[in-house]
């Protein structure tokens, strides 16, 4: 089956800044696959260059066997980009938007009022289509960000953080009608800042770190490189950087990161049994007032695989 | 790819009308200002002196006959002076310098040759940058060339009545067809007078195209930061339908624009701008040029802000240094110079020299020449700004 988007060897370079290297996967129709990355990491730059926003230096964009670079417009027919900010207009009304994306991107007249009317149902703003869209709520603009990119049914969708600053209702109906799309047998290449989304929305997982690909598999895939790590939640009061250098030394903790004023993370194999040894660890430099042991998930892998967690 | 484009003018045009920049910018301001300008210092004319360069190679009765009749002109005491230049070269160079506003070159032998029946040619060297010595000189060899061709005509016709050629001078002058006597008729220097607000409305209409046009390459800008663009550019249509979409709205407004005010000023102070198509012709390339610059500046800047600031600080500085706020023969030699860099200098020159002469757009080519390379130019320029900055 011809994969509905593919890459290979996608490559960028900035200077002396290698921004992406040697990237690739492949997305079947249906599936969806997530790209996570800290900031700094790369997924941008490479939306940028899978949509057509940036010619890669090296490497190659086939969009259901169409090469982006031979025949662009062609190629883009094919998807549809949600980028990660509200790219609308704010003195239009939602369904005035969802019409001049739909004309520009070559939708009959008469067959136009039909799919815009389609979209609005799908997204659920059928009821506030004719308001303008600087009166929406954040997620509503948003439902109307990623109904702009549907209109010309194509056939894989990117989404850039699509529910960044979005309320839980709203998020709820995004990743309804994402799981619709996906079951209808549309592609999704989605990024997100939120972990759960990608664990509940996508079938696989990329890692991006330093502009590569550090790891690529389903869930369980992931987490299976982990091993048995634990991740192990520690409130301290104290010198906390102090504490956080004793604790890197324990045997067992593979990874020790200050996540907050007075907390730090880490990654411990049968952290639960580790427990005491920790808290000896910091005596003389911090109190543990809290502890938590979170079994292995696609966080600890991406924080064992990054060193960083998703949010720095 | 047409409806696509089509589809981002409708959306620049009504965003332009709903915000009022284009009611505002492109008509009531420039009209305003013009007819202000108009009724404050129109109607009087610029100071009208100019120097006419005068080669005599011939030394024969004809060039004396145009000296005399010039010194001697009512119309011409204290407005036009003849300075006698020893040759066709030095009469060049004065011409470039602006040492002179024109120059009438008599060849060698061009009083025998006439007297001869074989006619004889004047040269007459202008500048755009004088349009009232051009006009004076012109006025001048027409009159030469009326008298030439008479004289030229009865001298042939008597030799071919077999009159013998000693006697053919005498009887031509006898029998009425001017000999080297030249009468200046009606006033030479009608054509010259440029009425100030002329020089004001078409300084308006300048000036404010590069607004009007500039307001459309900055809404790429905003449209960058929106993330609109971005999301056209990621859909199936080409990267140059934003840019020119756009660019056709800011065209056409400017072009309204310039066309309310320069009809505006003819309605309302009756002067006449000159000949229309070629006042039509000018104010395009002049819009091109102010299309061009402005979309180099939306290609070379980062945000929509700064668009604004340096696009104001651009049209300012070129309309001052270019006649669009200051008439050009009002401003110091040096800025004189200094005008023809910009394209406002020439959109002015040309102009005055359409107002002052009611010349054809024949005369114009050269600043119309001017004007299009400047857009070519910086279209040019402009064009591989805008890949860079990933507008295009």
């Amino acid at each position: 089956m011809t994969a509905a988007l593919s890459c290979g060897g996608l490559g960028k370079r900035y200077g002396d800044l290698v921004a992406v290297h040697d990237v690739g996967f492949s997305i079947a129709p249906g599936q969806a696959y997530g790209l996570l990355g800290p900031n700094g990491a790369g997924k941008t730059t490479t939306i940028s260059m899978l949509v057509g926003l940036l010619r890669p230096d090296t490497g190659t964009v086939l969009v259901g066997g169409v090469d982006l670079a031979r025949e662009p417009l062609r190629a883009k027919s094919r998807i549809g980009y949600v980028p990660q900010e509200i790219a609308l207009y704010p003195e239009l009304t939602g369904r005035e938007n969802l019409r001049f994306f739909g004309r520009l991107f070559g939708l009959p007249r008469r067959a136009l009022a039909t799919r815009i009317a389609e979209v609005l149902d799908l997204i659920g703003l059928a009821d506030r289509a004719d308001t303008k869209l600087g009166t929406y709520s954040g997620g509503m603009k948003r439902r109307i960000n990623i109904g702009a990119a549907l209109l010309h049914r194509p056939e894989v969708l990117i989404l850039d953080e699509p529910t960044v600053g979005v309320d839980p209702q709203s998020r709820k109906a995004i990743l309804e009608g994402l799981e619709r799309l996906v079951g209808d047998g549309m592609a999704l290449l989605y990024t997100s800042h939120y972990m759960e989304e990608v664990e509940r929305v996508c079938d696989r997982v990329a890692i991006i770190d330093h502009g590569r690909i550090v790891a690529d598999g389903t869930r369980r895939e992931l987490v299976s490189l982990v091993g048995g790590a634990d991740t192990v939640e520690l409130v301290l009061d104290g010198d906390v950087e102090a504490a956080c250098a004793k604790l890197r030394a324990v045997e067992g903790v593979a990874e020790a990161v200050r996540t907050g004023a007075a907390s730090v993370r880490l990654m411990a194999d049968g952290g639960r049994y580790l427990l005491p040894s920790l808290i000896t660890a910091v005596e003389g430099h911090a109190t543990v007032t809290a502890t938590q042991v979170i079994e292995p998930d696609l966080e600890a892998t991406f924080l064992h695989l990054t060193g960083t967690t998703l949010r720095d | 790819m047409w409806r696509a484009m089509l589809t981002v003018s409708a959306l620049e045009l009504r965003t332009r009308l709903r915000d009022g920049t284009a009611i505002v910018i492109a008509l009531v301001v420039p009209v305003t200002l013009a007819t202000l300008f108009g009724l404050a210092l129109g109607g009087d004319d610029p100071p009208l002196r100019a120097t006419v360069g005068f080669v005599d190679l011939d030394g024969g009765e004809f060039p004396a006959s145009v000296r005399r009749e010039v010194t001697a002109a009512e119309e011409l005491k204290g407005s036009v002076t003849l300075r006698d230049l020893p040759s066709g070269g030095e009469a060049r160079r004065a011409l470039d310098a602006d040492e002179i506003g024109a120059a009438i070159i008599f060849p060698a032998g061009f009083t025998r040759s006439v007297g001869a029946g074989e006619g004889g040619d004047v040269t007459v060297l202008t500048s755009p940058r004088s349009p009232l010595a051009g006009v004076v000189a012109g006025a001048v060899v027409d009159r030469i060339s009326a008298v030439v061709d008479a004289r030229t005509l009865a001298v042939r016709a008597a030799l071919l009545a077999g009159v013998p050629g000693e006697r053919v001078k005498e009887l031509v002058e006898r029998n009425g067809a001017a000999g080297p006597a030249l009468t200046l008729t009606g006033d030479p220097l009608a054509g010259g007078k440029v009425d100030l607000a002329v020089y004001y409305g078409s300084g308006m209409a300048a000036l404010f195209a590069f607004f009007v046009v500039g307001a459309s390459f900055r809404s790429l800008l905003t449209e960058r930061k929106l993330g609109t663009l971005d999301r056209m550019r990621a859909g199936p249509l080409a990267a140059w339908v934003p840019v020119a979409g756009k660019a056709v709205v800011g065209f056409a407004l400017a072009m309204v624009s310039v066309c309310a005010t320069w009809v505006s000023g003819t309605l309302i102070f009756g002067s006449s701008w000159g000949d229309p198509l070629a006042v039509l012709a000018v104010l395009t390339a002049h819009v091109l040029a102010a299309a061009a610059i402005t979309m180099l500046v939306a290609a070379r800047v980062k945000t929509d802000a700064q668009a604004d600031g340096v696009i104001m600080v651009i049209s300012f500085v070129m309309a001052f240094l270019g006649g669009s706020l200051v008439p050009l023969h009002s401003l110091p030699g040096v800025l004189q110079a200094v005008a023809l860099l910009t394209p406002n200098g020439w959109t002015a020159t040309a102009l005055a020299e359409l107002a002052g002469s009611g010349a054809s757009v024949a005369a114009v080519m050269g600043p119309i020449g001017v004007l299009l390379a400047i857009a070519l130019g910086a279209g040019g320029l402009a064009v591989l700004g805008l890949r860079k900055g990933m507008l295009l």
